[in-house]
């Protein structure tokens, strides 16, 4: 039934294509594009690419997650901490961080480091957020509830604030997936030899709409899985929420 | 002087805020507690009950006075000072076995001798099945034993309630306020409980404490001048209707003077 909206959009995608409607200049039918993505597949020469990709995102959200949570808690409990950091994230904030690359390329080269980089940034920003909003949440009688059974002072940050904060951790990190694959396939556009956003980059440079559509959807349904796949993980190694959906 | 007594508080006051905006909690609070008595707090809602309690428990400072334990003033919280509030004493990510067992394994108690104490507690509030449950899993009565398990595993010399059956149907309030007297008469812990809850504070305390509306002074303190059974049906006894309605009288008054 959840398909279903979908189903019906490559419907009249096809539909629309095989009546006429739709010239190949504006948009290649389905049917090319998922023959395009077969041929990918039986050929094995988008896997290169995928691992490529995959080994640059991970390596920036592995390090963007570690960073946010360790920033975001320290934010919520040490305020020298938070007055230096706010502001510096407030401005970061709405900077699309695509737009740092070329900085980021000036800075480390314009290979893996720089990218890496930059989908690190990118995954640390709302890492930090929910860390912080999650640690500064924490009721104050869990708190006391802790110190009365003998948690000393400087034990509190691991032993009650961070398990109190993950819910609200887990749904940052769940953001910064997405974003990872966002910012990797924008920095593979600018200066890459390998990777899917390089590869959708020269598939459309040379016209192949059909190829450059194909690894898209091939994208988009690896992520789709990612994020359906940290979501049964969640539920199985946080049973003791109570997940909103 | 007489002796210290074990659990004293002197010229105690607490105002939350500065200036303008300051809110007097408390004031010119003194109130001597012996050891192993079971001493009841009831007021109207906002009167500073609750505040009384941090204050014995460490975990808020006095603005003026003194809290003392066996003469030495009380300045953070510890162990020696369990509570059980009406929610949010349990750690949602921890098992029942594991909430229980915290304080041990704060104090670094090793894992099997750990186990057995927690299988005690488990027993003694009548849990048995579900030490692997997490407390959302709980229903909220069976949450507060969990809560008490835990306190009275840290082997507290005093017991702070506040108001912990609060959010209980009546049933199951009458059914714990049974298992926390038996814990008291076993153990014989020093209690200190707040409670809104009239009926609850009479059957409940051998001291009873009412405090007036905002700020919150002590305006009588009444000793129960006669035993609560476990299980006792003390709506049939006379002692206990007539002390009821003094009690409730005098928090009523000051429910009319909160209401202005």
């Amino acid at each position: 039934m959840k398909m279903l909206p979908l189903a019906l959009l490559v419907g009249a995608w096809q539909a629309a294509a095989s009546a006429g409607l739709l010239p190949a200049s504006v948009l290649p039918s389905f049917w090319e594009v998922a023959a395009s993505l077969g041929g990918m597949l039986r050929s094995g020469e988008i896997l290169p690419h995928t691992a490529a990709s995959f080994g640059r995102a991970g390596a920036g959200f592995a390090l963007g997650v570690a960073g946010g949570v360790v920033l975001g808690l320290l934010m919520a409990r040490v305020r020298a901490v938070e007055r230096a950091i706010e502001p510096i994230l407030l401005l970061i904030y709405p900077v699309p961080k695509p737009a740092l690359i070329p900085l980021f390329m000036v800075w480390l080269g314009i290979g893996d480091f720089s990218k890496i980089a930059v989908i690190a940034l990118a995954c640390l920003v709302p890492v930090v957020i929910a860390a912080y909003n999650g640690a500064r949440s924490v009721d104050d009688m869990l708190i006391w509830s802790a110190r009365a059974r003998g948690t000393a002072q400087g034990r509190l940050l691991w032993r009650v604030v961070l398990p109190s904060a993950l819910p609200q951790i887990a749904a940052g990190v769940r953001t910064a997936i997405a974003v990872a694959i966002i910012v990797l396939v924008s920095s593979e556009f600018i200066s890459a030899e390998t990777g899917l956003g390089y590869l959708i980059f020269s598939y459309g440079g040379v016209g192949a709409d059909d190829a450059m559509l194909a690894v898209v959807i091939y994208l988009a349904v690896l992520g789709y899985a990612l994020d359906r796949a940290y979501l049964a993980g969640l539920r199985r190694l946080m049973s003791w929420h109570a997940f909103a959906h | 002087m007489a002796a210290a007594a074990y659990l004293e508080m002197r010229g105690v006051a607490m105002r939350f805020g500065d200036g303008a905006q300051a809110v007097s909690a408390l004031d010119s609070i003194d109130l001597s507690i012996a050891e192993h008595e079971f001493v009841t707090i009831v007021g109207p809602s906002g009167c500073g009950k609750s505040t009384l309690l941090y204050l014995v428990g460490g975990f808020l400072r006095p603005t003026a006075g003194g809290v003392y334990l066996r003469g030495r003033g009380i300045d953070k919280p510890g162990p020696d000072r369990g509570i059980v509030f009406q929610r949010y004493s349990l750690f949602p990510w921890l098992t029942v076995r594991k909430n229980i067992g915290y304080g041990l394994e704060e104090k670094g108690v090793a894992r099997v001798e750990r186990d057995r104490i927690v299988g005690e507690y488990v027993r003694l509030v009548h849990l048995e099945g579900f030490e692997d449950r997490y407390p959302r899993e709980l229903s909220g009565g069976m949450q507060q034993r969990v809560a008490l398990a835990q306190t009275l595993a840290c082997q507290p010399d005093i017991l702070l309630m506040d108001e912990p059956f609060g959010a209980l149907d009546a049933q199951t309030r009458r059914i714990l306020q049974d298992e926390v007297r038996r814990i008291w008469r076993r153990d014989t812990k020093t209690v200190l409980f707040v409670t809104h809850d009239v009926e609850e504070a009479v059957a409940l305390g051998t001291r009873i404490v009412v405090m007036s509306a905002r700020p919150g002074r002590i305006k009588e303190v009444v000793t129960r001048g006669f035993d609560v059974a476990d299980g006792e049906e003390f709506e049939a006894n006379p002692a206990f209707a007539a002390l009821k309605l003094h009690i409730w009288r005098s928090v009523k008054e000051e429910v009319k003077a909160a209401r202005g």
